[in-house]
């Protein structure tokens, strides 16, 4: 009996060390250097917003790509585009419907290396409990211990049903969204 | 009908801008008053073409202004009163000022509000400034008062020249018209 319990301490040991070993460095993402962006299109023009909550949770190494992984989670709420009537709109059940839909969420699935310090990675997107295949580019430039991430990606708002009603109308404002972030990345 | 003035009318050029100018400010107030009582999207839409005429009118008031610069007006008619030919120089010179001031101060506010200028979605505009709501309201007030002087002085002008057409029958509105065929202008 005695050795069976060591055995399994043994084999937790084992599995714990081992998973470890395996799985990508994890790094802490630096909220203050850190940005998650975002730009659209109104009456033809663009304008760029931010959301200022989001956590990211980053295991990142370019000789692991199969251990990586990025699970980002987005305060819905924190939208800002700099202009307090946009940002209600945005916030609004219309859009965003961050009452019934909080968070927003991201995370891989498959990382490609795309040569230097390039790649790209498949992963699913949820927005207003719509899920949909997104794929992003980055860069991953690590020194002195640290890494900057950045990268970005485009969907169409409307796959995610963010804009309904009268706001499904593209014309005014478009369809076409970019996702633009800079993380720093510390072990 | 020729291109440039001569001594006594508008040529084409100066007509054409004349009465282009016209019909976009006229269009600019029916669209501004209108967005008020729309639903924020078609707001969004109407506001868009109202952003990107008022930007033709920009344009236009500057090359209209060069126009002007190389071809001189015609003279008043011979016996204007004085105080007639200074309301007159003063409302032209504050119809010009008023054509460029109040395009201006639209795109400015509208950079205010942290919404760019996009002309028809063709050319996106620089913001010259940063997003400021205290700067924006006060912006809005002033695009507000210039459009409304703009419309006041405009309304003067049209009463002056309709004044001089039919009180003093002489040639002042006749002159900013296409010429009817009547023979040989001296």
């Amino acid at each position: 009996m005695r050795i069976h319990q060591q055995l399994r301490y043994f084999l937790i040991l084992v599995l714990v060390c081992g998973s470890v070993a395996l799985a990508a460095t994890k790094w802490t993402v630096q909220p203050k250097e850190s940005k998650l962006t975002f730009v659209g299109i109104q009456q033809g023009a663009e304008f760029t917003g931010v959301f200022e909550r989001f956590t990211a949770d980053i295991q990142f190494d370019p000789q692991d790509l199969a251990g990586s992984r990025f699970d980002v989670k987005i305060e819905t709420a924190s939208a800002k585009t700099r202009d307090d009537d946009r940002d209600s709109t945005l916030l609004s059940d219309d859009f965003f419907a961050v009452k019934q839909y909080p968070t927003a969420h991201y995370v891989t699935d498959r990382f490609t290396a795309k040569g230097g310090n390039k790649f790209s990675a498949t992963g699913k997107l949820t927005v207003r409990n719509v899920t949909r295949d997104v794929p992003i580019e980055f860069t991953f430039e690590s020194k002195n211990g640290s890494a900057w991430l950045k990268g970005g990606a485009q969907l169409k708002r409307l796959d995610f049903g963010v804009g309904q009603g009268e706001w499904k109308d593209t014309e005014q404002v478009g369809n076409d969204v970019k996702i633009n972030f800079v993380l720093l990345l510390k072990p | 009908m020729q291109l440039k003035n001569t001594l006594t009318r508008y040529g084409a050029i100066a007509q054409l801008f004349h009465w282009l100018m016209v019909v976009l400010i006229i269009t600019q107030f029916v669209l501004a008053l209108r967005a008020e009582g729309l639903s924020p999207i078609k707001k969004i839409g109407v506001l868009g073409t109202h952003k990107s005429i008022g930007i033709t009118i920009l344009v236009l008031a500057l090359l209209r202004l060069t126009w002007r610069l190389f071809n001189p007006v015609p003279p008043q008619p011979s016996g204007t009163p004085r105080w007639q030919e200074l309301a007159a120089h003063v409302s032209h010179f504050l119809l010009y000022a008023l054509i460029f001031v109040t395009p201006v101060l639209g795109w400015l506010m509208s950079s205010a509000r942290a919404f760019s200028v996009s002309w028809f979605g063709l050319v996106t505009l620089p913001d010259f400034i940063e997003p400021n709501k205290a700067a924006f309201e006060r912006l809005r007030d002033w695009h507000e008062f210039m459009a409304w002087s703009l419309a006041t002085i405009a309304v003067l002008h049209l009463a002056a020249a309709l004044k001089h057409h039919f009180f003093d029958r002489d040639d002042v509105l006749r002159r900013m018209l296409p010429a009817r065929d009547r023979g040989p202008q001296s």
